[in-house]
């Protein structure tokens, strides 16, 4: 028996509490998964790097046998191709078993596709990410998102940041995607939007060592989100420990960005102006791993 | 007698692959452990930032931060860009720690905590290091 778990067919942030759910419900059993992708219209790159941690937990299931889970691409050529344009497929052939035609693109150079999603599994990884980001993010920050040039620095850090906490606490690879594009339904304006995700322990198993006692009751996913990005807190004991995500925060209060986080059963936000999400969600459909996003809109246009 | 530390220079020499940025935790620590070994504790050490890239915060915990709490009297950053200072500085205020930093005119001012601070330049100045310029900024004397 073959369960079914229907990829959204706009598949970003917004819809991927309904993917968990759907996640959620098909591994209850330990049959073995099919990803279905044919109505998908359009992803973002946080369903792409999210669509890729999923396959991988179910990959990995206890009592999964260790089959790889099947995935149909999309039917519409045009989103296969842009799929595959931003690396989604070169990373897939080694976690799903992918039926339907495939182009065999190399991953884009276009100017949408910033950073193609890659594979974070080690410090090597990081550096190679921030160093192709600096050179590719550059212009389009400041001519497209009017930032200041200076600017690209601080992103490249806030990216940086992002993919080690990956490395340093997820206990698995993971991948990172960034990409520019027009944000027509909710802002009607460029955003660059970094998206990263594993299917590692997540942060409260990270963090429950050295945080849960401290939480007593109310400790859970919930709590342990809001312990790493509210309260800055580590599972490592050393006072410079962090800093990362308080950085990342700090870099996007100053471009009006948003940061938003989802492990487990819970989501937390730092919402600007500009965006009506909820800032904190508990009891959400559980899904594995963590999964991080960035968003910075075009300067001097945001709206309320 | 005044320390200089060159940091793409020992990036270079500390890790395998060319890399100009300081990221991850692995490759401050790598450069951190290479400074330290050629740095005798207590000194008045100048760190020249000039060729680095991007600077994390990771690194710049790794490297600035752990330097000035465990090895060095005073740690003077030179080359800086307003990122790497962004990076630098934080960090240095959730430790209580601060540094002295060179402005591209050669005049010096404080980064990082502020009860530290204004030891670092009476020391710099105490030690001969640093002096008063006629317009009443602090300015290394040598180096």
């Amino acid at each position: 028996m073959t369960r079914l778990v229907e990829v959204p067919s706009q598949f970003d942030d917004r819809s991927f509490d309904q993917f968990a759910a759907a996640y959620a419900q098909a591994t209850a059993d330990g049959e073995r998964l099919l990803f279905d992708a044919h109505a998908a219209e359009w992803a973002s790159p946080y369903g792409l790097v999210g669509l890729l941690a999923a396959g991988e937990a179910a990959g990995k299931r206890e009592g999964g046998g260790g089959e790889r889970p099947l995935l149909t691409v999309p039917s519409s050529a045009e989103v296969v191709s842009y799929w595959a344009r931003a690396g989604f497929f070169r990373e897939a052939a080694d976690l799903f078993e992918v039926h339907g035609k495939v182009p065999k693109t190399k991953p884009a150079t276009e100017s949408e596709v910033l950073l193609p999603v890659t594979p974070v599994r080690a410090a090597e990884d990081v550096h190679a990410v921030v160093s192709t980001i600096q050179q590719r993010a550059s212009a389009i920050l400041a001519k497209e998102l009017g930032l200041d040039p200076k600017a690209t620095m601080g992103f490249a850090m806030a990216l940086s940041e992002a993919c080690q906490n990956i490395v340093e606490h997820a206990g698995a690879g993971g991948w990172v995607a960034v990409q520019a594009y027009n944000w027509r339904r909710k802002l009607a304006r460029r955003v660059v939007v970094i998206a990263v995700a594993d299917a590692g322990v997540g942060f409260r198993h990270s963090l429950e060592p050295s945080q849960a006692k401290r939480f007593g009751d109310r400790w859970g996913d919930a709590a342990a989100l809001e312990a790493a990005l509210i309260q800055g807190t580590s599972r490592f004991r050393d006072p410079g420990r962090g800093q990362g995500l308080a950085g990342i925060r700090r870099y996007l209060a100053r471009w009006e960005g948003k940061v938003a986080i989802r492990s487990g059963t819970a989501r937390i936000a730092i919402v600007p102006r500009w965006d009506d999400d909820v800032p904190l969600r508990d009891g959400l459909p559980k899904f594995p791993g963590s999964q991080v996003l960035l968003i910075i809109p075009e300067q001097g246009s945001a709206q309320a | 007698m005044i320390q200089h530390i060159k940091v793409h220079e020992v990036l270079q020499q500390s890790v395998a692959g060319f890399y100009a940025d300081l990221v991850t935790r692995p490759t401050g620590r790598a450069v951190r452990e290479s400074i330290e070994r050629a740095l005798p504790a207590g000194t008045i050490a100048v760190m020249d930032f000039t060729g680095v890239g991007c600077l994390d915060y990771s690194c710049a915990d790794e490297i600035v931060a752990k330097l000035v709490r465990e090895k060095v009297r005073v740690l003077l950053l030179r080359g800086t860009s307003d990122a790497h200072r962004d990076a630098i500085e934080p960090v240095l205020l959730g430790h209580g720690l601060a540094a002295v930093c060179e402005r591209p005119d050669g005049t010096l001012h404080v980064i990082g905590a502020r009860e530290p601070a204004a030891a670092l330049l009476d020391e710099l100045v105490s030690q001969q290091v640093a002096a008063r310029t006629p317009g009443g900024a602090i300015a290394l004397t040598a180096a």
